[in-house]
């Protein structure tokens, strides 16, 4: 299975206010676009599950074949990220390149 | 003991409820069988469960079986030890006896012999055949009772009860049933306790050699069997989980190679409802049993005790994790088995649970969250059916007909293809089939050949969606189907890529993208070999190592899953087209519809999705309009756009196929609006046009068009626009379009909301622009009319593409274009426009203080100064008064106006620098035409100065004042007004008049009214400063300066009146080395003349009094025009020429030859106060006889008039009137006036004139003018306080 992995942050309103495909994904586009529609789905079993623990990190809330889908979940349902940037909406997308360059060093640390 | 099994299976189907033996002593079953009958089953018998805790049964059944019957006689006692489970659980011992010897000798010892068995539990019912009226027999009855009591019951234990068969004794079956009960009860314990120390005990032997599972099976299984029949069964289900346990870690200690199971007919069918499915001994294997019969018996036994405990929840939830983790174990027997096996298992196993589950399932469940989870496991079953099923489809060749959409793709993409050892290859016989797939190809193909440009689009854009989409096809296979079946086949080599024809890598796609990817020579060489030579000829290929082609796979395919498959619809399902389609709706609603019902609607409403697919490719658009439009709102409103840029294109294009027009137009902008790079810029340009034919178009029903997402609006940045009350205005507005291209309105308007007033409604503004919106930014520039004071926001916009109507509700951040809806109704609407409250926008003045010259041509200078508003456009009309006039032979000036009032102080050095400073900044002459002038533009916003030549005209002379007693020149005389009347605002509309605004809807006028002060250079006062002996008398004559300017003096003379001669015959001159004099502004300078008095008859008096002399005065000006009075424009500046005046000045003849006296008597107090009267007298005595007058007509008379400053006196009586005095000489009279001082100081007191007598013939005393001390008032002590 190629080294894939696909990273979103929802906002409260499960609108994805971020979006990175980080991993050697080969074929790119069918699959950010999968990634896409399993990550929203699992918001079903992650509305399920976020009330009914205390704990923040969700591990492998659901399985889609092979690809496993962990859940972050911020105290409150708002987004720790909002604080990197003091100009940030919330709700709004994130933009700044800054932390698109973070996550993707991330990733590629961790991965 | 594993010799047993079938023999245990037969006498478990064979007892299914707790025995209780009747030991029929007295032959009475008969009589009482159907009253014992009719108390089963047992009404909440009390069991205890396998922890020993006392459990309720409700309904616990039991048979009633005589120990004579043969099932029970006919057993051997180590059956009986080892299936326990079968044997009674309660002895009862029917007695009747009415003889109590009888009983003592025969009954007792039979009796005796019966209950010594311990292991048995028991109880004896006597049963009384006497007739309650029959007293003997019943006495006798109760005396064999008590005695049975006595030999048979403990204090322990009550072991007897009494059935009266002709009387009711209620009582009794209390008894019996709870008798029966505790029996039951006890046996079931000593039962409990014995199967579990056996099990105990082989357990502990579980790691030796001799170990049998089968032995293990047989007691751990009678014991849940025990339960079951118990109805205890709860416990029994846990033995079954231990069961499953202990055969899971049996199955999976490493040893030798194990028949997995699984080959046999009808294996393909889970039989997890159906525990009975195979004999056990069937597939007993060695010591254990059969993997895949032996779990599949486990579960189907845990789920019949499941739905025994009536819950549906654990049925569904136990069977989906079964069904996985099972699916697991055959994916690793998988190259034993039957070909997709796997799969077929699958299917039927999820559609068994939950066809069973549906049966029993009531639609009650307990609480709601419960409720979800049980909609959500069936859900889920339904899914992982559905997908197994499009596997299969897939591999038979159904794939071009399964959507690819994210979902299909998901699950199928990820999912690996079967492992059979081989893969099928084409049976001998089937080549007829595979040339019918063939030419469903061919004629597919043959489609596309008719138009080669098709081909070379379906090559290039290998999917085809509305609006000409073009999108790679997500796949639907882990790896190409191709290249797998011929990879897996026995007699290939492995992975020869290029022998497979398969030019690509695992790229993912179909069976379609293969073929649309492939050059068409490809195409035709891989599908039709027979046919078309293409480049690599396979003709000759006919042996096993030929490759497959795809047909064939799928026809190989589907003959091997016939033969796996058993299940008669599962095969129908697969047989045709429309039976696959019908199946897989069938699964896609059930899957959709309980994942609604689990609140999983994202999982639900993309199985919506795919329902919506199927039901537009088979034309019903309704149905997949509705279903698209659920999907698009849900991602819609998540704002997940790449997945909402799959499905709008499909909702768009059933909307267009319905002719619902509104709905397509909305999709159409809503996916205009989704982010730039989801869409090609031609994908997007075919939705504008779209948008822009339709609105062209004429619409059954307009509707407004909602473009809130796709164009977007806000006020420029900056401060906001602020207009004058009144004014219109121009407000300049960003619009933002979405629009790839420009696109062009046929209007576009605004609605601006007071902040101030919610009642003011909505204004709307429309913009007279060429309405052509740029994609991006544009900047749209709308009418405003006049609005009331305030602050204004923008509203919606509206517009017309077309005959289409159009509103966004959009705000802008003024960056991108900003995608979340919802916040843009958050922002704070900043105001864009402000109405100032009525204010004076200009104000105009008088250049100069001080006076001008009269009667000659002076520049009359106006300030027009604008108060932070602008005068563009302005019309000044001016309208002179009466005495004044514009000289229209000179220019009218205007220049900027440079705070003269500042520069005063430093007037004299900056007057050279100034002027010169003026002359760069623009300077414009006008004409003044019907007495209006136009202001130029560049003189809109600052201050101007306007220069216009004025004459004052005044026809009267001027006239000298004699300076004992100075007449105040009136400022009213030289006093002239200026109408103005100045229009102005952006449409000339404002007009201010008299300082204050005007409002009216059309015009607003300035006007106002200009005072502006003349006057003449001089005043000249005169007086006779001394009166020589010789008649000589020196006139000293004053010249004040009036004007703020400097005045030279060139020339002075004096024409006197006759009477008069200048002395020495001269020509009336001073002398003239004065001249010029200079006269500073505002000062005096004084001229001599002397004069003398001519001598002339007494008659020419009269003659003379009417003439005066004439003051004639050569000057010179040098003033400036900012000051004041200033040179006439008429006179060339450097030219000499001279400025005359003249002034009138009265000279009087001294009195020689007077004929009245007039006295002035002294007051008779020394001093005068104010405030006090004062009584003023004049004593008038006649110095001649008057008979030589003949002028007068009645000569006793004498007419007089006491003249007196009313500031300083008021005067009290008669100030005119007659008195007579006698014509005689010497005649005196006194004339008395009533007077009191106003005010303190040396004042000139009342003068008594005569008018009918001429000044010359009256000799005064004291003889000029005169003045009295007042003294000011006494000190009031009324207001005093004492000390």
């Amino acid at each position: 299975m190629a080294n894939t992995a696909c990273f979103i942050i929802v906002s409260r309103n499960d609108i994805p206010i971020y979006e990175a495909e980080v991993g050697s994904a080969m074929k790119k586009e069918e699959a950010a676009q999968q990634h896409q529609f399993i990550l929203h789905a699992a918001l079903d079993i992650v509305e399920d599950l976020a009330w009914t623990t205390s704990a923040m990190f969700l591990k492998a809330v659901d399985k889609f074949n092979d690809l496993v889908v962990s859940v972050y979940v911020t105290a409150g349902h708002i987004l720790t990220t909002i604080l990197l940037n003091p100009l940030y909406l919330p709700g709004s997308r994130i933009t700044s390149s800054h932390f698109d360059t973070k996550v993707r060093a991330l990733a590629r640390k961790y991965l | 003991m594993a010799n047993y099994l079938a023999q245990f299976q037969a006498i478990k189907s064979s007892s299914d409820r707790l025995v209780v033996s009747v030991e029929d002593v007295s032959d009475l079953w008969p009589s009482v069988k159907e009253g014992f009958e009719a108390r089963l089953p047992l009404k909440k018998a009390c069991l205890n469960n396998k922890t020993r805790n006392p459990v309720y049964v409700e309904n616990l059944p039991a048979e009633f079986i005589l120990t004579t019957d043969a099932r029970l006689r006919s057993r051997f006692p180590q059956e009986q030890y080892l299936f326990w489970f079968r044997e009674p659980y309660a002895t009862v011992v029917l007695v009747s006896c009415e003889d109590l010897d009888e009983f003592k000798t025969i009954l007792k010892p039979r009796l005796k012999l019966i209950v010594q068995n311990e292991e048995r539990e028991w109880f004896i019912v006597y049963v009384s055949k006497a007739h309650p009226s029959n007293d003997q027999a019943t006495k006798m009855a109760k005396k064999v009772y008590a005695r049975l009591e006595v030999d048979f019951s403990s204090k322990k234990r009550e072991r007897c009860c009494k059935l009266d068969l002709n009387g009711a004794d209620a009582s009794f079956w209390e008894d019996f049933d709870s008798k029966i009960v505790e029996s039951i009860r006890n046996t079931l314990d000593r039962r409990v306790q014995f199967y579990e120390e056996e099990i105990r005990k082989m357990s502990e032997q579980r790691l030796m050699p001799v170990w049998n599972f089968c032995n293990f099976f047989i007691l751990k299984e009678s014991l849940a069997f025990m339960f079951e029949m118990a109805h205890l069964h709860e416990d029994s289900l846990r033995e079954y989980d231990e069961l499953e346990l202990c055969y899971t870690e049996t199955v999976n200690t490493p040893g030798k190679q194990k028949d997995f199971g699984g080959l046999e007919q009808g294996d393909d069918q889970a039989a997890l409802l159906k525990p009975e499915f195979k004999p056990l001994s069937q597939i007993v294997q060695d010591d254990s049993f059969r993997e895949f019969e032996f779990r599949q018996y486990l579960f189907a036994c845990q789920l019949k005790l499941l739905f025994k405990l009536g819950r549906p929840v654990e049925v569904v939830a136990r069977g989906y994790s079964f069904i996985i983790s099972f699916s697991k174990t055959l994916a690793l027997h998988e190259k034993f088995l039957p070909f997709c096996l796997r799969e077929v298992w699958v299917i039927t196993a999820c559609l068994a649970i939950i066809s069973s589950i549906s049966s029993i399932y009531d639609g009650e469940l307990a609480a709601p969250d419960i409720e979800k989870e049980f909609y959500r496991f069936q859900g889920d079953l339904y899914s992982l059916c559905r997908v197994k099923f499009m596997r299969l489809a897939y591999m038979i060749g159904y794939g071009v007909e399964i959507e690819k959409s994210s979902v299909n793709s998901a699950s199928l993409s990820m999912l690996p293809w079967p492992k059979p050892a081989v893969w099928p290859s084409v049976p001998a016989d089937a080549s007829a089939e595979v040339l019918a797939k063939e030419k469903a190809n061919k004629q597919y193909i043959d489609a596309i050949k008719d138009n080669k440009i098709r081909i070379m689009i379906l090559q290039a854009n290998p999917r085809m969606k509305h609006f000409n989409i073009q999108r790679k096809p997500l796949p639907l296979e882990p790896s190409s189907l191709l290249r797998e079946a011929n990879r897996r086949r026995a007699s290939l080599s492995v992975g020869n890529a290029s022998e497979l024809l398969d030019v690509r890598p695992t790229d993912g796609s179909g069976l379609d993208g293969y073929q649309r990817f492939s050059p068409p020579s490809k195409i035709y060489a891989s599908t039709m070999p027979r046919t078309y030579s293409g480049p690599v000829n396979f003709e000759s290929s006919v042996s096993l190592d030929r490759p497959m082609r795809l047909s064939e796979i799928h026809v190989a395919a589907e003959h091997a899953l016939k033969r796996t498959i058993t299940d008669p619809d599962l095969l129908k399902s697969l047989s045709s087209l429309e039976e696959f389609e019908k199946k897989y709706m069938e699964l896609t609603k059930g899957a959709a519809d309980n994942y609604h019902h689990s609140w999983w609607k994202r999982h639900g409403v993309v199985l919506d999705g795919e329902i919506a697919a199927l039901c537009f490719k088979n034309g019903n658009y309704d149905l997949a309009a509705k279903s698209y439009e659920k999907v698009c709102a849900l991602y819609a409103g998540e704002g997940w756009q790449d997945l909402l840029a799959e499905v709008l294109p499909n909702l768009a294009e059933c909307q267009k196929i319905l002719n619902d027009e509104a709905g397509y137009l909305s999709s159409c902008v809503r996916l205009l609006s989704l982010e730039n790079g989801l869409f090609l810029t031609k994908e997007r340009q075919a939705f504008q046009s779209e948008v822009v034919h339709l609105a062209h178009r004429e619409m059954k029903h307009p509707v407004p068009l909602d473009v809130s997402s796709l164009i977007t609006f806000s006020g420029n940045p900056g401060p906001p626009l602020e207009l004058c009350d009144g004014d219109p205005g121009t407000l300049s507005v960003s619009v933002w379009s979405g629009f790839p291209d420009d696109i062009t309105l046929e209007s576009l308007s605004l609605t601006l909301m007071a902040t101030f007033n919610a009642d003011e409604g909505v204004k709307t503004i429309n913009s007279s622009d060429a309405h052509i919106l740029k994609p991006g930014r544009n900047v749209i520039t709308l009418d405003v009319p006049p609005q009331k004071p305030g602050s204004y926001v923008l509203g919606v916009l509206t517009g017309q593409i077309g005959n289409l109507g159009f509103r966004s509700h959009s705000f802008s951040k003024g960056g991108p274009l900003d995608t979340d809806d919802f916040m843009s109704y958050e922002k704070p609407t900043r105001p864009v426009l402000k109405v100032l409250k009525p204010r004076p926008l200009v104000d105009i003045a008088a250049a100069v203080s001080s006076a001008l010259l009269m009667n000659e041509i002076q520049w009359l200078g106006l300030i027009v100064k604008p108060i932070k508003y602008s005068l563009k456009g302005a019309l000044l009309s001016i309208d002179t008064g009466p005495g004044l006039m514009i000289d229209e032979s000179h220019m009218i000036e205007i220049d900027d106006h440079v705070k003269p009032m500042e520069d005063k102080v430093h007037a004299d050095e900056l007057d050279i620098t100034r002027e010169n400073a003026i002359s760069t900044v623009e300077f414009k002459q006008f004409v003044l035409e019907n007495g209006k002038i136009a202001l130029p533009d560049w003189a809109s916003d600052i201050t101007t100065v306007l220069w216009f030549p004025v004459c004052a005209i005044d026809d009267r002379m001027a006239v000298g004042a004699s300076a004992d007693c100075p007449q105040r020149q009136s400022v009213v005389d030289g006093m002239r007004t200026i109408a103005l009347k100045l229009e102005f605002g952006a449409f000339r509309n404002q007009i201010f008049e008299r300082q204050l605004l005007f409002f009216s809807f059309l015009i607003i006028v300035y006007k106002m009214t200009i005072a502006v002060h003349f006057t003449d250079p001089f005043h000249v006062t005169t007086r006779v400063s001394d009166k020589c002996n010789d008649g000589t008398l020196l006139l000293q004559v004053m010249i004040h300066s009036q004007v703020k300017a400097t005045l030279y003096l060139h020339d002075a003379w004096l024409d006197l009146q006759p009477g008069f001669v200048h002395v020495g015959k001269a020509n009336g001159r001073p002398v003239s080395g004065f001249f010029p004099l200079v006269i500073s502004p505002s000062s005096t300078a004084g001229i001599l003349f002397s004069v003398c008095i001519e001598s002339m008859p007494f008659g020419d008096q009269t003659e003379l009094l009417q003439t005066q002399s004439i003051l004639n005065i050569m000057y010179g000006i040098s003033g400036e025009r900012t000051n004041g009075a200033h040179a006439p424009s008429s006179l060339k500046s450097e030219s000499n020429e001279k400025l005359h005046f003249k002034v009138a000045i009265a000279l009087q003849r001294p009195v020689l030859d007077p004929c009245v006296a007039v006295g002035f008597i002294p007051f008779s107090s020394d001093c005068l106060r104010v405030g006090q009267l004062v009584s003023m007298k004049w004593r008038v005595e006649r110095l001649k006889d008057m008979e030589a007058s003949p002028s007068s007509s009645c000569n006793d008379e004498v007419l007089y008039e006491v003249d007196a400053n009313p500031e300083i006196w008021m005067i009290a009586g008669r100030k005119r009137g007659h008195i007579s005095l006698s014509n005689a000489r010497g005649s005196r009279i006194e004339i008395t006036v009533t007077c009191m001082p106003l005010i303190s100081g040396h004042v000139r007191p009342p003068h008594l004139g005569l008018p009918g007598l001429g000044d010359e013939n009256i000799s005064c005393n004291p003889a000029g003018p005169h003045l009295v001390c007042v003294l000011p008032p006494t000190l009031s002590s009324s207001y005093c306080s004492p000390a």
